[in-house]
């Protein structure tokens, strides 16, 4: 499986990054490989509208089975999600990537 | 440290009177954030001193390189906005009518065209009247809000908030639900609503609450004006139970204000009677609210 997280850096202990569109990054972590690499999302974040479904086609480059978030992709983002197999997990705004990770793996969101 | 936005889709329902309400009576606990950056008054309430000011850069514009210009035409040619102008073989961009598209760098076979990242206004670190920092924007004429924009007032709001261990942010959310409240709402942790009782106002707080939920952020819902017509209040309260939405406050047509606004106050300054209480009350309802959903995780 591949999970990402939206995060505000690039390590285990990175806090969630809340925002979608907005993310400063996303961390990929390949439970096969058990490797965790990171994307940065700064030319998102620079865009002055439309930043939702250009990270969504980010997303979609990179393609994980899950994506660990805050409070979710707004409405234009969540819809070309909606088209690929990509799972939404919401409510990890106030964790550290390690710590939405350990919740998913507990199934406890 | 939790986040708070309040938004109301209509204009003129009290929303920023009642943020700016809610960041005197949260005092020093809280850091204020102003998104409603096309229409930015809550300074007029919250006398912030505009100390740190910085430009910001944003959107698209047309620059032409005149010592590279070879007077083709055809950036004037293409152009649908008619943004490009010639005077004596000088070609100039309007800059009010450029939308940035870049088809005239595009077609430009001198390469004299590209695309600048213009400053449309500045941003603001300020302390209010109550000690507590304010990240405020103001923008220039014809430049318009942006989720960018809202994004750095709000980022800029959390990580002084962090830094200085305050308990609540409070954000002035953007009209509307495009672009810009989108991103007042991402990362938010709760939502106060702002409505009253014309049928303008109901049906623009139906249609910003589709957006919240989509985000499942925990909401709640203040109507202002109430006795302005009871059955479309009446109305909206049916409307909040089927939602499970908090009502939070009830409150009456009042010239207060109207009246602390023409002084540059807050409610909660201005009047000391049964209205104050009102607000009051519904701040106390929010702190409640969090409290609650904290200890339901």
């Amino acid at each position: 499986m591949k999970i990402a997280f939206t995060s505000k850096g690039t390590t285990w202990d990175s806090q969630i990054d809340p925002r979608f569109g907005r993310t400063a990054f996303f961390l990929i972590f390949d439970e096969e490989k058990n490797e965790l690499s990171h994307y940065s999302n700064l030319d998102s974040i620079d865009v002055a509208h439309g930043a939702g479904p250009k990270t969504a086609q980010k997303l979609f480059e990179l393609y994980p089975d899950v994506l660990i978030t805050g409070n979710g992709p707004g409405e234009n983002a969540a819809k070309v999600i909606e088209k690929t197999s990509i799972r939404i997990i919401t409510g990890a705004a106030d964790l550290t990537v390690k710590e939405a990770y350990d919740k998913y793996k507990k199934n406890e969101f | 440290m939790k986040e708070i936005v309040i938004i109301s889709g209509k204009g003129g329902t009290g929303k920023t009177s009642l943020a700016a309400s809610f960041a005197y009576l949260g005092g020093k606990d809280v850091v204020v954030a102003d998104c409603d950056v096309d229409a930015a008054d809550m300074h007029l309430l919250l006398e912030p001193d505009f100390k740190f000011p910085e430009d910001f850069f944003s959107g698209e514009l047309a620059y032409i390189e005149q010592d590279r210009c070879i007077q083709c035409g055809k950036c004037e040619d293409v152009c649908r906005f008619d943004a490009i102008t010639h005077n004596n073989l000088k070609f100039i961009v309007d800059l009010i009518s450029c939308e940035g598209c870049g088809y005239c760098a595009r077609v430009c076979p001198a390469n004299a065209i590209i695309n600048i990242k213009p400053n449309v206004g500045k941003w603001y670190i300020s302390t209010i009247k109550t000690g507590s920092i304010m990240v405020h924007a103001r923008l220039g004429i014809g430049a318009g809000n942006s989720g960018k924009l809202v994004a750095k007032v709000k980022n800029k709001a959390k990580e002084i908030a962090e830094d200085e261990f305050k308990e609540f942010i409070i954000v002035d959310g953007s009209p509307g639900i495009g672009c810009p409240v989108v991103s007042s709402l991402s990362g938010a942790s709760f939502v106060v609503l702002v409505t009253e009782p014309s049928v303008s106002g109901f049906h623009d707080l139906k249609r910003v609450y589709e957006l919240v939920h989509k985000f499942k952020i925990r909401t709640a819902c203040i109507i202002n004006k109430v006795d302005l017509n009871f059955s479309i209040t009446a109305e909206i309260e049916e409307f909040l139970e089927e939602e499970k939405i908090l009502l939070i406050g009830k409150l009456p047509y009042n010239e207060d204000f109207t009246a602390a606004m023409t002084y540059g106050q807050t409610i909660v300054e201005y009047s000391n009677g049964y209205l104050r209480d009102l607000v009051v009350n519904s701040w106390e309802k929010i702190k409640q609210a969090l409290i609650n959903i904290k200890y339901l995780k």
